[in-house]
């Protein structure tokens, strides 16, 4: 990889995109050398948001690293919660009621749809359709004022907690989320008939941006973009976690690997977090929200991680105890990380537009990849 | 877990030993002691038996620091811990080159821990602003570094041949 300092030729020119920048979603910056309208050299530049998470972590309790966890992936923090909380229980053996579980499923798959449906949005206003966002807003927004009754808050949650939730979920939640469920796939009929069929939508992402399965796994890129590959990894049926493998669910796949097939990915995959909603509420067990827990949680000494499928792939947790109740090395494995580093050899050749539309179908949330 | 009977002779010809450890208290299903020799050849390994780089990243201990790379697959649940301490001249090769995925994490460990990758085609600082070369900011200070017994597995008593299995700290090192 040429390092960017100097033109390679006379008529190239550098094009900094961002960090400020709309199609980018948050402060990163992509510096292109182009040569008229197509780029020769991609080279994302990290670190504008960097709060050094994996070291904050060393510096409190496991318990109190909690909050911090919703502040990466901020579209879609529940699955954060979850893989952290999952980690410390596994690894200090604490059981965790299965009414609890099945909140946590519930929670985590309205938010994992939360977040396609920004996506959804922001994706649809990089290509210059700006009506989309206004309906899936409006979807969005029922998503988070359902959770915002139980979590009290409507985007970085810290509603999970060592052994349980923070909060019970009642009727009133119930009742609005199978109210909710109506009337979302309802609204994926409107959503089909706006974008899904749209001829000038499908021509600026069909064949852009093509990912092989090969190319996934040269990268560890994850999530969506691994499915849109064809690949049928999803750690929810992988490596099945809490209690999803009570649920029937399927794995959406494409074939192409281009901008498309990640769009048709994420689409059907809300209908699939329906299901697994639907299903939850019906099994939804009585009992405790809550285990009992030691009051000092003390993690042993070794290693161990964790893995859950986030919203955009797969996250994993790796942490090094020392025997007290602070972790000695905290790894936090992002998603978006590993699916950004496609970005150069993905889209070397390609026109300035196409970058956006690619870009856009890899849903990058930057917090996360700069921790 | 799904391995075949090809890539356990493959390793052994690197004399590389897989130690299969507890998924339900780990999360991961084996691990393997690497070294700076064996790691490339291991990598090669892992990319033709359908492996990818979950991440890899470093942990500061004494005497020495640890490299971790994770392999997971795509099609089966088999997920592979590589640890390498690094030699008293620490020197690691890349293998950017062949998870092309890792060109990222190796950067942000130079960036955080200040390891020097050979062969890396970019060593640029990738998370942290250049001139920032001297923090390493996951170094621990002294008085906080922990020896690689502290904070490695200690076998239980009563447990099972895993458990007796695992490499002791001090034959890690």
């Amino acid at each position: 990889m040429p390092e960017l300092t100097k033109i390679s030729q006379p008529h190239r020119f550098f094009l900094n995109m961002g960090p400020q920048h709309p199609s980018t979603h948050g402060v990163l910056r992509v510096l292109l050398e182009m040569d008229g309208e197509y780029i020769i050299e991609p080279q994302p530049v990290l670190g504008y948001g960097h709060r050094m998470q994996e070291k904050l972590a060393e510096c409190r309790t496991c318990t109190a690293f909690m909050p911090n966890t919703a502040r990466m992936d901020y579209a879609a923090a529940l699955p954060y919660n979850h893989g952290y909380a999952a980690l410390i229980e596994r690894m200090a053996g604490i059981e965790v009621p299965p009414r609890a579980e099945y909140i946590r499923v519930i929670t985590s798959e309205l938010n994992r749809i939360a977040s396609h449906l920004l996506w959804f949005g922001a994706l649809l206003l990089d290509l210059g359709a700006f009506t989309p966002i206004l309906y899936s807003f409006d979807d969005r927004e029922q998503i988070l004022d359902i959770l915002e009754d139980i979590t009290g808050s409507r985007l970085t949650y810290c509603y999970f907690r060592v052994g349980g939730v923070s909060k019970d979920i009642d009727d009133k939640f119930v009742e609005r989320t199978r109210a909710f469920i109506k009337r979302l796939r309802q609204r994926f009929d409107i959503f089909e008939k706006l974008v899904t069929g749209n001829v000038i939508f499908i021509n600026r992402v069909k064949g852009v941006g093509i990912i092989d399965a090969d190319m996934c796994r040269r990268y560890g890129a994850t999530g969506p973009v691994a499915r849109g590959s064809g690949i049928p990894y999803d750690v929810r049926k992988n490596q099945p976690y809490s209690v999803y493998s009570e649920f029937d669910f399927d794995i959406p796949v494409g074939e192409n690997g281009d901008s498309l097939d990640r769009y048709m990915v994420r689409m059907r995959e809300m209908e699939q977090s329906l299901r697994i909603i639907e299903q939850a509420l019906d099994k939804l067990p009585e009992g405790p929200y809550r285990g009992k827990i030691p009051k000092k949680i003390k993690l042993p000494a070794g290693d161990c991680c964790f893995s859950v499928e986030a919203a955009r792939g797969e996250l994993t947790y790796y942490l090094v105890g020392d025997g007290s109740d602070v972790p000695y090395r905290l790894k936090i494995r992002v998603p978006s990380y590993s699916n950004l580093s496609v970005l150069p050899e993905l889209c070397r050749g390609m026109l300035l537009s196409d970058l956006v539309a690619a870009m856009g179908s890899l849903d990058l949330v930057i917090p996360e990849i700069d921790r | 877990m799904h391995r075949t009977e090809s890539f356990a002779q493959s390793l052994r010809k690197l004399s590389l030993e897989l130690q299969e450890v507890d998924f339900a208290q780990r999360g991961y299903h084996a691990e393997i002691l690497l070294t700076a020799d064996t790691l490339r050849d291991f990598a090669r390994l892992m990319l033709e038996a359908e492996y990818f780089l979950v991440f890899m990243s470093a942990v500061h201990m004494s005497p020495a620091i640890e490299l971790v790379y994770q392999f997971a697959q795509f099609n089966s649940q088999s997920r592979i811990l590589g640890r390498l301490f690094l030699d008293a001249d620490g020197v690691v090769p890349t293998i950017s080159d062949i998870f092309q995925g890792s060109n990222w994490h190796e950067r942000e460990v130079k960036d955080f821990f200040g390891i020097v990758f050979q062969d890396h085609p970019n060593l640029e600082p990738l998370i942290l602003p250049e001139g920032s070369e001297d923090l390493k900011p996951l170094l621990k200070e002294e008085d906080k570094l922990k020896s690689c017994q502290e904070v490695s597995w200690q076998p239980a008593e009563a447990e099972g041949e895993n458990e007796a299995a695992e490499p002791s700290g001090s034959e890690k090192s």
